[in-house]
């Protein structure tokens, strides 16, 4: 079975009953591996649609989620449940729960690792004081802001308070967490969470994909959150060294905040600095700093000195490029989509009020961009497929963008290995409107092509 | 240019309208069989090749309990009874309309007649648990697979692109195909089945198996319930999950929730 992922979130849907014979054919730890590679940092199995599950049944997925978690340093878990399943899960398990639990899939949104998200308003509840605790921490340094019940009555008369909570946790179970360096987007900079003892380990923990897929996307700004760090050794010091020296290839800025050297020598301050990484006291130093933003790269990507541009092969598979995109139109939309003018410079958009964008990096042989520019109604329309209902929330036309954009990577992935080019393909991003992609690619030189179906106009952009 | 259309009305219509009538020799062995001439029936059975080889091998799979092999129509006639020869022999028509090679499911021709047997079997429990005895509804269970089919039918070249979408959203093809075509896969099957003069009971149970066009008739759609949560019930086997039939179209719990007890005691889940 295939995984949906979103968000960094790779979830499996198994569907009926689930035992120790049907678990086994629905998932097998290959289909896990394809998910993770899939730049997936918490993978779950939904139990929405189980109708009855036994302890054989669960046992095979927790006897993989154990493989994989120890590997890979992900959370790993189930999803989509009442109280009824959730209390029988507690039962099979009573003191053993190595895996997490998670009343549903916003709920464990919340604790991905390496989800952009918006802070949070949210309302906390678990009988179990260590979890609360855990919960909240984790919330915390996901970024959102946790406020917690201290007991069901509390959390009952919290509850009925309408509009002051984003997302509402209870039957929630945190288990043993990825240890992942969590990271989230503020504005246009990254911010990764460190904490206690960097050393070896930050190697594994840290997720160089999703740091390498960020400078592709067009990043320039990360953050290390460094207050809970305790000390650092000289490996943890190469491996920042390192990770400064290629981050500089894409004109980027580290930056500390926080970190204290009261147990770490002082002398790695200096050699960290020598390598380009900067220090701060306080995040609001940097954050609430607009003209030290803008410095450092985190409001635009115009500042990269070294501008490249678009090569040979990338013009030979450009026929590749808008393939991928068309026959993506066509299947969302059971329209044909036809190309107009084609013209190579620098992002043009005509009409700019309206419109929204999504974007997704690939690399490996090659490596580049794909940004799609849609009017609202438009974007509306492609997304009909997936979305299957008329919707004006633009959060879920967003959303269901960055799918479609997904889908247009993923055929490009297929597309380009006929030609033996090989290729990865980015997380996709989004554009609530076009002042906000043009802080990513105004200065970008590239092709650009104007693509309409059923009348309706839309723009392919490719660059580097 | 190439055109990578997913699937439109005229793909439906096109594949409708290659689907044959119902043979002669099949028509007259439904009628002896609905008149309960089960001698008649089987020997006109006999004169068709084809259908006496499906008969042989279908009834003789471990499910339907024969100690001996039985080669004889007249003595699987005999053994079945009306109703459930009927039940096979609809079984037959919708075989005839199953590819030779399967592409989008991992099936063949030999664990496409066990899913038929697997659903025949466990429906004639059902219903006898019920104390139905109806020749309309032992006739639905036989349609299902022909929801099977037709996917395969109008997905099979598709099987990149839908695993695309099923990567970034969970939907299933039945979603897919009422969101592109405002049809059902089901829809489809009523089409198919009243090509073969089907009864209009049995098209209605077929809806209400789907979970989500639930039945006018309140014993169709408690039926319609026990069948869906049936349909997934097997669905939930090794062999059809390993098939990715699991998925294909989607799994209505809340429907089935007020007879998921007596359904678990029956199938004896535990």
């Amino acid at each position: 079975m295939r995984a949906v992922i979103k968000n960094g979130v790779g979830v499996f849907h198994p569907q009926g009953f689930l035992d120790g014979n049907s678990s086994l054919s629905i998932l097998s730890i290959e289909d896990i591996e394809a998910t993770v590679k899939s730049n997936a940092d918490m993978i779950l199995v939904s139990l929405k649609k189980v109708i009855f599950f036994n302890r054989n049944g669960l046992d095979s997925f927790v006897k993989m989620f154990q493989k994989i978690r120890h590997k890979n340093h992900i959370i790993v878990g189930f999803c989509d449940y009442d109280t009824k399943k959730y209390n029988a899960i507690n039962k099979f398990y009573k003191d053993d729960t190595s895996f997490s639990l998670f009343l549903n899939q916003e709920v464990a949104t919340l604790f991905a690792p390496n989800f952009n998200k918006e802070q949070k308003n949210v309302l906390l509840y678990s009988e179990d004081k260590s979890q609360r605790t855990a919960l909240a921490i984790e919330l915390h340094d996901n970024g959102h802001n946790p406020i917690i019940a201290q007991s069901q009555k509390e959390f009952n008369q919290k509850i009925n308070l309408k509009d002051t909570y984003d997302i509402i946790v209870k039957d929630t179970f945190l288990g043993q967490t990825g240890q992942k360096v969590a990271s989230r987007v503020t504005g246009n900079a990254i911010i990764y969470t460190v904490s206690s003892f960097l050393d070896t380990e930050i190697g594994s923990t840290f997720n160089i994909n999703y740091h390498e897929n960020s400078l592709n996307v067009g990043f320039r700004l990360f953050i290390f959150d460094a207050y809970k760090v305790v000390s650092m050794n000289v490996h943890a010091l190469n491996f920042f060294s390192k990770l400064a020296s290629s981050s500089a290839e894409y004109n980027a800025t580290i930056c500390f905040v926080g970190m204290n050297f009261d147990k770490t020598p002082i002398s790695f301050k200096e050699t960290l600095e020598d390598s380009g990484i900067m220090f701060f006291e306080q995040m609001d130093d940097i954050l609430q700093n607009k003209e030290l933003l803008e410095e450092l790269g985190a409001s635009s990507a115009s500042m990269v000195k070294n501008k490249r541009t678009l090569n040979k092969v990338m013009i030979t598979e450009l026929p590749n490029f808008i393939d991928a995109t068309v026959s993506t139109i066509e299947m969302m939309t059971n329209a044909q989509a036809q190309k107009e003018a084609v013209q190579v410079d620098t992002i043009h958009v005509q009409e700019k009020d309206g419109k929204i964008a999504s974007s997704i990096g690939f690399y490996g042989d090659i490596d580049g961009m794909i940004i799609l520019i849609f009017p609202v109604e438009i974007a509306k329309k492609a997304c009909e497929l997936l979305i299957g209902e008329t919707t004006e929330d633009q959060a879920l036309i967003l959303d269901t963008l960055a799918e479609l954009v997904n889908i247009v990577g993923g055929k490009l992935k297929t597309l380009l290995a006929e030609h033996h080019i090989s290729v990865d393909i980015t997380l996709p991003r989004t554009y609530y409107d076009i002042a906000s992609l043009m802080e990513v690619a105004q200065n970008k030189k590239g092709v650009q092509v104007d693509l309409t179906f059923n009348n309706d106009k839309f723009l392919f952009f490719l660059t580097r | 240019m190439r055109v990578y259309i997913l699937i439109t009305q005229e793909h439906i219509n096109f594949y409708i309208e290659k689907i044959p009538p119902m043979p002669k020799t099949l028509k007259v062995t439904m009628q002896l069989l609905q008149e309960s001439e089960l001698l008649k029936a089987s020997q006109i059975a006999k004169t068709d090749k084809a259908l006496s080889s499906y008969l042989k091998e279908l009834v003789n799979k471990p499910i339907y309990g024969f100690k001996n092999e039985v080669q004889d129509i007249a003595q699987i006639f005999g053994i079945l009874g009306v109703i459930k020869s009927q039940q096979v022999v609809y079984n037959y028509m919708v075989s005839l309309l199953s590819p030779s090679q399967w592409n989008f499911f991992q099936l063949n021709k030999t664990t496409f007649y066990t899913f038929q047997a697997d659903l025949s079997v466990g429906w004639q429990k059902i219903l006898a648990h019920l104390g139905i005895k109806d020749r309309e509804f032992e006739a639905t269970i036989t349609l299902l697979p022909a929801s099977v089919i037709v996917s395969e039918a109008l997905f099979c070249e598709k099987k990149e692109d839908i695993t695309l979408l099923k990567s970034v959203k969970e939907i299933n093809l039945n979603t897919i195909l009422q969101r592109l075509c405002n049809q059902t896969l089901f829809d489809i099957c009523e089409t198919i089945a009243k090509k073969w003069d089907m009864e209009a009971k049995t098209i209605a149970l077929l809806h209400a198996s789907s979970g989500i066009k639930p039945a006018n008739d309140p014993m169709c759609n408690t039926l319609g319930k026990w069948m869906h949560l049936f349909l997934f019930y097997t669905l939930s086997k090794p062999i059809y999950i390993e098939a990715g039939l699991n998925d294909f179209i989607e799994f209505n719990i809340d429907y089935v929730e007020d007879i998921y007890e007596d359904f678990a005691l029956l199938m004896e889940v535990a």
